[in-house]
């Protein structure tokens, strides 16, 4: 049978080249873009899920009631993990940690070794909670004392010259900004963190010895919430329903007054896909681009299987004779069906092969679009999903032709009559036009997502992104900032500087609330040094800016238009807010990302405001300035290396997943469109091989070439037609929805519809343009000959 | 009307190279009555062809109405097959997705002939062929005689100086064949000039000449008497 198959295979290529080359191409694509797709799929869904106590692992949320609705976060109160500990009995293990980019670098000092690395603290059975490869040290007891540290292996490695015997070893931690440190022994070593995992940290400290530093151990109360990741482990066999009853009713006992929390809880493996909530239910996340991008994947395969179909018939027509003749000396309907499929299956795993290679060959360049590390290995997962994959496809594309063909009756296909039902006809219209939907969908796709970057990148953001780098202060610049803020401002090519607590860009600090005249608003606030709206080039609708020339009796603050609508301020100027002085109202300008409305905001005078540093750098010598600017900080702070970053590169990554669903709808766009065209192909070849010897009788009556062209082309150019008006609306909602995750966005205009419109057309028309033409310049005798 | 020297015909495949008709001349005058004659794959069909300008010659000229052809462009000979010349087939050709009218309108709307007039002709002539009763079948609802009688129709509606008719009666029985052979003749008397291959000796009897052809050569030529 195999070799039956084989031999069809290779006889229909020398017969039909083109047709052999088109399926396999638009196969071998179709399976390619499908399995690429699977891995970034796959490696989605692995997210957060190889904790070995995945099932019973739960973060803890909290819902809170405002006037705007319920607002979830993943932020509690640090006593909560204790607490729930100690009276819920079906949990086993329950820890707190600080969330993930908490705090700025941390150095860790061992000897004459300094690093940076990322902090994190957490409870005592955090490494019990979680799979973290741990090398050294016992799960129970790496962080049960105030004074351990649990170090990856990278920063063992770097701070000891190697990770081996790490354990008990003296090492300093120093929070850079403020003048925090302590000595730590080392208690443990964790491997490699998984890329797939949403937490990365360097090293791990007691979460007590946080609670310590902090002053948090008297003053907790209930009534208070806190940023703080909460993460609980059931026992085996606990009920999660009970379980999660139980614990929305807990800050109700705890609250006497504002009971307007409840908690929640939320498998800790459905975190990275569902992380968003609305109005305290779970509304999806990035599972959003998994579906779409699953459903693409489907589509590109079905597409491509009906192409394969679609030629299967056409060149079936040749071979009716033949298919009768077999039926005529009985052969089954089995052995037919079974015929095509074999050959169908056959010719979807030469495709898998081609597709591996293509996949080996873009993965790099996926991997860099998507920021993964996707590669094909031999894991029986993938090998499993692969073939699946290719023999499902396979069959899909066997399966009409193969049960269409079979179920002719003798008679009329020796007759050679293949009409066509209407079924099948419909069943291939509806093709085209489903074809083409998507295509003019991904282009219009291509062209809004394009057009509200190139926005982005354009807008006014009322503040000078460019030529500004910052760097975290440490040592002498962080305790001395005035001197060495003043000795960076002499620099050449230093323009200004400043310094502050905390980050500019998205400072996704939730505000905290002010109230005046009984309104009460959340505001985001920051710390500035003198001289940072300078720095920054925020302009002042009215007032003054900082400057030390003038003392007040309290802390002055400069606040944003937004910041003065909200509270509905007359005469903002002077006014006195809980012990502020407004001194100035600088224009609006965008600390976060354009997804987000301007709100309310206050630079606060802090003249000892240090933790970062930017610096305005003079145009046109850049790099010159900024090797000045590393030599002054290593003979300001002996020892210490200067890491920088430009401003800009923050503000371009608050767009990183829009700027990849802009490429990856480049290729997919593309994709669409080539499988589509392929797919036209198939049908002006079957439409032309159908009615080949109508073709023929008209030439022989006097038929001109283009009358044939148009006999031909015109069914499919109408279908292509159908297909844009109904893509126009569909695409016009999806790219709405889409734009309307940005408060600040592009207008939509007709041409960015009626071009991409254009563009199918276009390309569709000559596709089946140079088919048409082909056919009407066959010879008709050819076509009369044969009956 | 038609005179063709030297004429030579070479048909290649991967494998072989058949001359399919090699170094015919003849010459058919209006008005007569032409049939061609001899075994199977000897070359008539692919003469035919290329008397009805549906083929290119590899050697030789060609003349038609005085013109040479031999190597017209498509756009020309399409012009001059459906102003002058009416095609019959042994396997009549009709097209299964048209109506008996419509199959025999084709012509004239390749022509260009408005529409009240194309009803007429199709009308007229389908009254001639007596088939006008069956004019809103398709052809698979006819028998093979009502079939070759559309084909006839079809190749006259536009008048045409010249019919070529490959093996008209080929699939059909006697009677039927007898039918389509007086209707030849008659078209022939009033004027049209009609080349026909055909196998059968009954049926070349109807002609005013035999032509005989063997391995894509002329080996005889005689007039009936
Ligand atoms: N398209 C073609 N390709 C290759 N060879 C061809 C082609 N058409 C015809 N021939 C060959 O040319 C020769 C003449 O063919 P033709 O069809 O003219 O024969 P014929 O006299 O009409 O025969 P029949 O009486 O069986 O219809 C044959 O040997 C045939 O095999
Ligand atoms: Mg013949």
């Amino acid at each position: 049978m195999l070799q039956h198959s084989l031999l069809l295979i290779y006889r229909n290529f020398k017969r039909f080249k083109t047709t052999f080359f088109i399926n396999l191409v638009g196969l071998s694509v179709g399976l390619a873009g499908a399995l690429t797709i699977y891995l970034w799929v796959h490696d989605e869904w692995s997210f957060d899920r190889y904790h070995a106590t995945t099932g019973r692992l739960f973060q803890v949320l909290e819902n809170q009631r405002t006037a705007e609705g319920i607002n979830t976060k993943y932020g509690t109160a640090p006593l909560l993990a204790e607490a729930l500990a100690e009276e819920m009995p079906e949990i086993k293990y329950a820890a707190a940690a600080t969330p993930p980019k908490f705090f700025p670098k941390f150095l860790l000092v061992a000897k004459e070794k300094i690093v940076r690395a990322d902090a994190k603290f957490a409870g005592k059975d955090f490494f019990h909670i979680f799979s973290y490869n741990l090398l050294q040290g016992d799960a129970s007891q790496v962080l049960a004392n105030k004074t351990a540290v649990v170090l990856s292996q990278e920063m063992a490695a770097a701070l000891f010259g190697t990770a081996a015997n790490a354990v008990g070893k003296t090492v300093e931690w120093q929070m850079g900004m403020a003048d925090l440190k302590q000595t730590c022994i080392v208690t443990g070593v964790f491997g490699p963190i998984p890329a797939n995992s949403t937490e990365q940290f360097d090293f791990v400290l007691s979460f007590d010895a946080f609670k310590d530093i902090m002053k948090m151990g008297e003053s907790m109360n209930w009534a208070e919430d806190g940023p703080f990741n909460t993460f609980v482990v059931l026992h085996e066999g606990a009920e999660e329903a009970q379980f999660r009853t139980k614990i929305s009713g807990l800050l109700q006992r705890k609250l006497t007054t504002n009971k307007e929390r409840a908690l929640l809880v939320q498998p800790y493996a459905d975190k990275y896909l569902h992380g968003e909530y609305t109005n305290g239910v779970p509304s999806g996340g990035r599972i959003e681009y998994v579906q779409l991008f699953s459903a693409i994947a489907v589509f590109i395969l079905v597409i491509a299987c009906i192409n394969f179909m679609n030629l299967a018939t056409a060149k079936a027509s040749r071979r009716l004779k033949e298919i009768g003749v077999k039926k005529t000396l009985g052969a089954g309907r089995f052995s037919l069906v079974a015929q095509y499929l074999a050959e169908s299956v056959l010719m979807s795993f030469i495709a898998l092969l081609i597709a591996l290679a293509l996949v080996e060959l873009l993965l790099p360049q996926f991997n860099a679009i998507t920021g993964k590390q996707l590669a094909l290995a031999f894991k029986p997962h993938l090998v499993l999903s692969a073939l699946g994959i290719t023999l499902i496809t396979g069959l899909l594309a066997g399966s009409y032709p193969a049960f269409y063909l079979s179920g002719l009756r003798p008679v009329e296909v020796l007759k050679g009559r293949l009409a066509g039902s209407v079924a099948d006809l419909w069943t291939r219209k509806g093709l085209v036009v489903f074809q083409f939907m998507l295509s003019v969908l991904f282009i219009v796709c291509v062209w809004v997502v394009q057009r509200q970057i190139a926005f982005v990148q354009s807008k006014d953001l009322g503040y000078d992104r460019n030529g500004i780098v910052y760097f975290e202060a440490a040592g002498n610049a962080a305790q001395q900032p005035k001197t060495f803020l003043a000795e960076l401002k002499r620099l050449p090519g230093v323009v200004n500087a400043s310094g502050m607590w905390g980050s500019f860009v998205a400072t996704n600090a939730s505000g905290v609330p002010m109230e005046w005249q009984g309104r009460k608003i959340p505001v985001n606030h920051l710390g500035v040094n003198y001289d940072m709206l300078e720095t920054l080039g925020i302009t002042l609708k009215e007032g003054r800016n900082f400057s030390p020339q003038f003392r007040t009796d309290s802390v002055q603050i400069i606040v944003n238009e937004a910041f003065v609508a909200s509270l509905g301020l007359q005469n903002p100027v002077g006014q006195l807010l809980e012990n502020r002085r407004i001194v100035g109202v600088a224009k609006d300008f965008h600390y976060e990302s354009l997804h987000e409305k301007v709100k309310p905001f206050i630079f606060r005078l802090e003249p000892l405001a240090a933790g970062t540093i930017l610096v305005r750098l003079a145009p046109g010598r850049e790099q010159e300035t900024i090797g000045r600017l590393q030599r002054f900080y290593s003979a300001f702070n002996p020892g210490q290396t200067l890491t920088y970053h430009f401003l800009d590169e923050d503000y371009q990554a608050q767009y990183a997943a829009e700027r990849r669903v802009g490429v990856l709808a480049q290729y997919f766009a593309g994709l669409a469109i080539l499988i589509s065209c392929l797919g036209l192909f198939g049908l002006t070849a079957f439409t032309a091989e159908r009615r080949r010897k109508e073709i023929g009788i008209r030439k022989v009556l006097g038929a001109s070439e283009f009358s044939i062209v148009y006999l031909l082309s015109s069914d499919l150019t109408k279908l292509v037609g159908v297909a844009i008006l109904l893509a126009l609306p569909v695409s016009y909602v999806v790219v709405k929805r889409w734009l309307e995750s940005f408060e600040y966005r592009i207008a939509l205009e007709a041409w960015y519809f009626l071009g991409a419109g254009l563009v199918a057309v276009s390309v569709a028309w000559l596709t089946i343009g140079a088919q048409a033409w082909k056919a009407s310049r066959a010879n008709p005798t050819l076509s009369l000959r044969d009956e | 009307m038609i005179k063709i020297e030297n004429l030579e015909k070479i048909y290649r495949t991967e494998e072989v190279q058949t001359k399919a008709l090699n170094n015919v001349s003849l010459a058919v005058k209006e008005g007569e009555f032409v049939a061609i004659m001899g075994p199977s794959g000897c070359g008539k069909s692919t003469l035919l062809n290329i008397l009805g300008l549906l083929d290119e010659p590899d050697g030789g000229s060609f003349a038609f109405a005085g013109t040479e052809v031999a190597h017209a462009p498509e756009r020309r000979r399409a012009e001059l097959r459906k102003k002058h010349i009416g095609f019959v087939f042994q396997s009549f050709n009709l097209i299964e997705e048209l109506t008996v009218a419509e199959n025999v309108e084709l012509p004239l709307i390749y022509l260009g002939v408005g529409a009240t007039e194309r009803k007429e002709k199709v009308a007229k002539v389908l009254e001639k062929m007596q088939i006008m009763h069956r004019r809103n079948h398709f052809p698979q609802q006819l028998s093979g005689g009502q079939q070759q009688r559309v084909a006839v129709a079809r190749a006259v509606v536009n008048s045409p100086s010249l019919i070529l008719a490959d093996e008209p009666t080929g699939n059909l029985d006697s009677s039927n064949g007898n039918e389509v052979m007086e209707l030849l003749t008659e078209l022939n008397e009033a004027g049209t000039t009609i080349i026909m291959v055909t196998h059968s000796e009954h049926d070349a009897r109807y002609a005013h000449r035999v032509i005989r052809l063997l391995d894509g050569q002329v080996v005889l030529e005689h007039a009936h008497v």
